[in-house]
């Protein structure tokens, strides 16, 4: 098989990832009456990324063949997609039932940066110990489970950041150091897979070539399985970084691009999600 | 603020000075201006030094075959050179001019930490004649400022220079560190009225960014050196391949501290040409937010180009090509700013007066220094010139042609506000001329060796042709250089006496530290002008005129910090990073089999289970301690505070039986790579736990004498963080060492 014909036929049709792209697109575009806007094409993007990390080639290679593709839809799934999801947010007005119950527990973890940190960064470590990692690959419900946690935990992750409600923003200042700390927190976990001799996710060593594709890769590609670790450490350790440079030039640009400094008195308590509601009606 | 506007036309005579006087005064001085008067004097000295073996480098070098010099002597003058210029001259310059200009420049009264200030200053000459004092004992070190494992191991780097290098740096590092927490505590927490962060002068902010860079880049160093040293007088083997430790582990180390170090000394250099230019340009500062956000940008990505120092090492082409993008990456901020100051200049009613000379020179010499630097991130061109005298014309031009001058302009801009004289301008352009043909004779002809193939670090080279002129002509360069020195020298003492009085605002310029007299009284400020915009004073002076409000009318950030709570956040985030190397280096040696004592054969983690239990039962005892302070019920903090105590000597004595256990196995820290990685790590914990302990001793005997009684509960939250702290690292050092043993 050749480069072009893998990357023509390698795409997987998964009728429940075409259904949640469909759906999510119509009931958003149904919520905003059809109109086109900024928000929509944030939407837009992240759903088109969504189902090229799911749907492409990658996730062929990602499925027992290569632990860096592996990497590429882990970074995708909880550093790009996330944000964009929630920069297609409006603040709309919050349901009644938000201060019972499991909603009262979800705002709690929404309004603690440390709580968000933990899990964004948290997630990138879990999912990397070599027994939960191996796990995913050979487990569909466990890769499945993957793929969602990794969606929500990024979600939670950028909630300090990008929430719709800007009340519920950290300041700039401590934006960048929430983010700073997130990228040295994926860089050391980078550089240990990066020069590790050990494999991280021993599956990857020895694929079953189901496709008939491991010639390709391992001859053509270059790819052995010590090139592929040091790879997929890379993309953790420097591009994952660049994502999070690029979350904070945004905090900065959208800081200086406010006409008025936020003044909050000091002695106040951080706001929640029903003191906006409030404002919603 | 009639009197800070009738301050502009109001030439005087220098006040004298009503501070205390005597050299006593200085040595006990916590008064900013005079440590940062300190500190640039001691640059000075330390400038002529590393000058001077500069000149005995270059005598040797004029003729082939030369024998002026012996090869260790030349060794010995490289790495003294190297190592005097930057941690004994470069950075403490810049920590100096920032110690002097930040209170001012933000209307404060002095630093937020005055004594730790001071502190930071002394360690200084300490550090500097600790590194000297070598000479004495047997010859200064002969490694190469970056003292490449394994020639700095000790069968190979037999006398103690390499000790007294380590000693040495340890301590200057130890300073800087100390004074960029400062310097954060200050800016965050000690600004004038109205001056929000977004309002700073961008000297202020470059300077911000700059002490994040130090925090988080020295302990790098500081860890590596740690471990170099105990290599050397314990035996062990983190950087001797002998014994299964690896050279390239300490090229990593240092290279992680190296490279942000490259722009710890740049960034306060950028932030003086930003206040520069503008004011001699007639116009406020192109696009402040780009220069601002460019240097964050600066600031994020050196931390993730350091391997390109190392694409001569073979590190596999997946790194080469990652770090090859990134370090090209990192010219698109540092152009930004090259066309912020250059967009400044056009058009505005430039006046050329000697620091203006020396910041355009900056300008195109850094430009230049910048561009020969984006070609070593081109892997196969750094394989070709790296180790040749085009590296060293590469970093000389971004060191010297940028950083220098840079200073130099700083130096002409503000010595009337520290002096309240002028420099003479005569002698000024005499100095600038001559520094920026010395400069560009000495070192532009470096590319054409380098590019020849002339090794750097050889004490001579063979007579091929074009080499021997090209080298007198660098020679000569340099020696035109040092003059230069000796003119600026002269004009300093010259105008002490001699110099035109300068007044408030000679420059007219627009930040705070120019509403003050010259010098400034030890109080800095009888009143800080209003704040609105960037350029408080262009707005005191042109009122019909001022500069667009900035962040609306609030005048405030919308936080507020406590400046001892700043002061020892940042303390934790160095200390975070040196134990990140120490767990890395554990992690890096300890996953694969070795012979000898092994985590499986010598560790109980059941029972160092337990003993971690206490240790975090007693993070919970010191967090319901600082509440029950809060409330104000005295007993039951003392109580807690004893608790605390007595929870953290268990764990302590628990770790010194299981020490004790692994010595009678036989095993030392210098038995192999476990016992190396394990000693040091629990070690350093173990220290910072009883450092702890001593820290809630003094607050129990302050408890005891009613101190927190009025209130001072600060201390007792700082200490509490720290304790906090400690348990956190143990936290993970358990789960690198123990819990792998239970899986």
């Amino acid at each position: 098989m050749t480069t072009e014909q893998f990357f023509i036929s390698a795409w997987n049709w998964n009728p429940w990832v075409i259904a949640i792209c469909v759906a999510t697109i119509l009931i958003y575009a149904a919520r905003n009456h059809f109109r086109l806007s900024q928000k929509f094409g944030w939407l837009l993007a992240g759903i088109i990324i969504f189902f090229l990390t799911l749907a492409s080639p990658i996730d062929a290679l990602a499925d027992g063949y290569l632990f860096s593709a592996h990497m590429l839809q882990h970074l995708l799934l909880l550093l790009i997609i996330p944000p964009l999801i929630l920069l297609s947010l409006t603040p709309a007005p919050v349901p009644q039932n938000f201060q019972t119950g499991c909603w009262r527990w979800l705002n709690w973890i929404l309004r603690h940066p440390v709580a968000n940190w933990f899990l964004g960064v948290g997630g990138m470590w879990l999912w990397h110990a070599p027994m939960l990692c191996n796990a995913a690959v050979s487990n569909a419900w466990i890769h499945r489970l993957q793929y969602v946690s990794l969606l929500l935990m990024g979600g939670a992750f950028w909630w300090p950041i990008l929430s719709p409600w800007k009340k519920q923003r950290i300041a700039p200042l401590a934006g960048m150091i929430y983010l700073f700390s997130a990228c040295l927190g994926c860089t050391v976990l980078g550089i240990i897979i990066t020069f590790s001799p050990v494999e991280v996710c021993s599956i990857y060593l020895h694929p079953v070539d189901r496709l008939g594709i491991l010639p390709l890769i391992q001859n053509q590609w270059g790819l052995t399985p010590a090139k592929d670790q040091q790879l997929g450490g890379l993309l953790m350790w420097v591009p994952a970084c660049l994502i999070y440079f690029c979350g904070i030039f945004g905090l900065f640009a959208r800081w200086h691009g406010e006409v008025r400094d936020e003044v909050i008195i000091p002695d106040s308590q951080p706001k929640n999600l029903f003191t906006e509601k409030s404002h919603g009606h | 603020m009639s009197e800070a506007a009738s301050t502009f036309n109001a030439i005087e005579t220098p006040a004298a000075a009503s501070a205390p006087r005597g050299l006593f005064s200085w040595v006990a001085t916590v008064d900013h201006k005079r440590i940062g008067i300190l500190y640039l004097l001691t640059t000075l000295v330390f400038f002529v030094m590393g000058g001077v073996e500069a000149l005995l480098m270059r005598i040797q070098l004029a003729r082939p075959n030369n024998t002026f010099l012996s090869p260790d002597a030349f060794d010995q003058l490289f790495t003294m050179h190297g190592t005097t210029m930057i941690f004994l001259v470069v950075m403490p310059t810049l920590i100096g001019l920032a110690n002097y200009l930040v209170p001012l420049m933000i209307g404060a009264r002095d630093m937020a930490f005055p004594r730790l200030n001071a502190l930071s200053f002394w360690l200084l000459p300490c550090g500097g004649l600790l590194l000297h004092f070598s000479l004495l004992a047997g010859g200064a070190p002969a490694v190469g400022w970056f003292s490449y494992a394994p020639l700095s191991e000790t069968p190979y780097a037999t006398t103690s220079g390499v000790d007294y290098w380590t000693l040495s740096l340890l301590i200057l590092g130890v300073g800087s560190v100390a004074a960029s927490i400062n310097l954060i505590a200050t800016i965050l927490t000690q600004r004038a009225p109205g001056l929000t962060i977004r309002r700073l002068p961008l000297f202020v902010w470059m300077i911000f960014i700059n002490s994040f860079l130090v925090i988080l880049a020295l302990p790098a160093l500081n860890a590596a050196i740690v471990m170099l040293f105990i290599d050397r007088h314990l035996g062990t083997h983190f950087f001797a391949p002998a014994n299964g430790g690896s050279a390239v582990l300490w090229q990593h180390f240092f290279w992680s501290f190296g490279h942000p170090e490259v722009y710890i000394m740049a960034l306060p250099a950028f932030g003086i040409i930003s206040e520069v230019v503008p004011v001699f340009a007639r116009r406020p500062i192109f696009g402040y937010e780009f220069v601002a956000a460019s240097t964050v940008a600066i600031a994020l990505l050196s931390f993730g180009v350091w391997a390109h120092h190392m694409f001569a090492v073979g590190l596999g082409h997946p790194v080469d090509l990652f770090f090859a993008a990134t370090s090209m990456m990192i010219a698109v901020p540092t152009g930004i700013k090259v066309f912020a100051w250059s967009a400044t200049m056009w058009g505005g009613a430039i006046r050329l007066t000697t620091a203006m000379l020396f910041a355009v020179a900056f300008l195109i010499q850094f430009t230049i220094g910048g561009l020969s630097g984006i070609t070593f991130a081109v892997v196969p061109i750094d394989w070709q010139v790296t180790g040749t005298y085009y590296l060293v014309a590469h970093f000389h031009y971004v060191l010297f042609g940028g950083t220098f001058f840079a200073v130099f302009a700083g130096l002409y801009y503000w010595f009337p506000k520290i002096t309240g004289r002028m420099l003479s301008e005569r002698l000024g352009k005499l100095n600038f001329w001559m520094a920026l043909i010395g400069f560009n004779t000495a070192f532009f002809v470096q590319h054409f060796l380098g590019l020849m193939g002339m090794a750097r670090r050889i004490y001579t080279y063979p007579d091929l042709p074009g080499w021997g002129l090209l080298n007198m002509i660098s020679t000569i360069g340099a020696f035109l250089l040092g003059a230069s020195v000796l003119i600026l020298l002269w004009n300093i003492i010259v105008s002490l006496r001699h110099g035109k009085p300068a007044g408030d605002n000679p420059w007219q310029a627009w930040t705070l530290e120019w509403a003050t007299t010259s010098p400034p009284p030890a109080q800095n400020f009888d009143r800080v002008p209003p704040i609105r915009s960037r350029r408080p004073l262009w707005d005191l002076a042109h009122p019909e005129n001022p500069d667009p409000i900035v962040g609306g009318a609030t005048a405030r950030d919308g936080f507020v910090l406590e400046k001892n709570r700043v002061g020892i956040v940042s303390f934790l985030i160095t200390e975070s990073v040196f134990f990140l190397m120490l767990i890395l280096a554990y992690l890096y040696y300890n996953n694969h089999d070795m012979n000898g004592p092994t985590p499986t054969s010598m560790l109980n983690p059941q029972r160092t289970g337990i003993y971690t239990l206490c240790l975090l039962a007693s993070s919970f005892t010191i967090w319901l301690a600082v509440k029950k302070l809060e409330r104000k019920k005295h007993s039951a903090f003392r109580w807690l505070l004893m608790l605390t105590i007595l929870l953290g000597a268990v764990f302590i004595i628990g770790q010194g039986r299981e020490y004790l256990r692994i010595f009678h196995e036989g095993v030392m820290v210098n038995s192999n790579l476990f016992a190396t990685t394990f000693f040091t790590l629990t070690g350093f914990h173990g220290l910072h736990v009883c450092i702890g302990i001593i820290a809630l001793l003094i607050l129990m005997a302050l408890a005891f004498a009613g101190d927190f009684k009025q209130g001072r509960i600060e201390a007792v939250k700082s200490i509490g963080l720290y304790w906090h702290f400690v348990d956190a690292v143990w936290l993970v050092v358990f789960s690198v060492i123990y819990l792998k043993l239970l899986l």
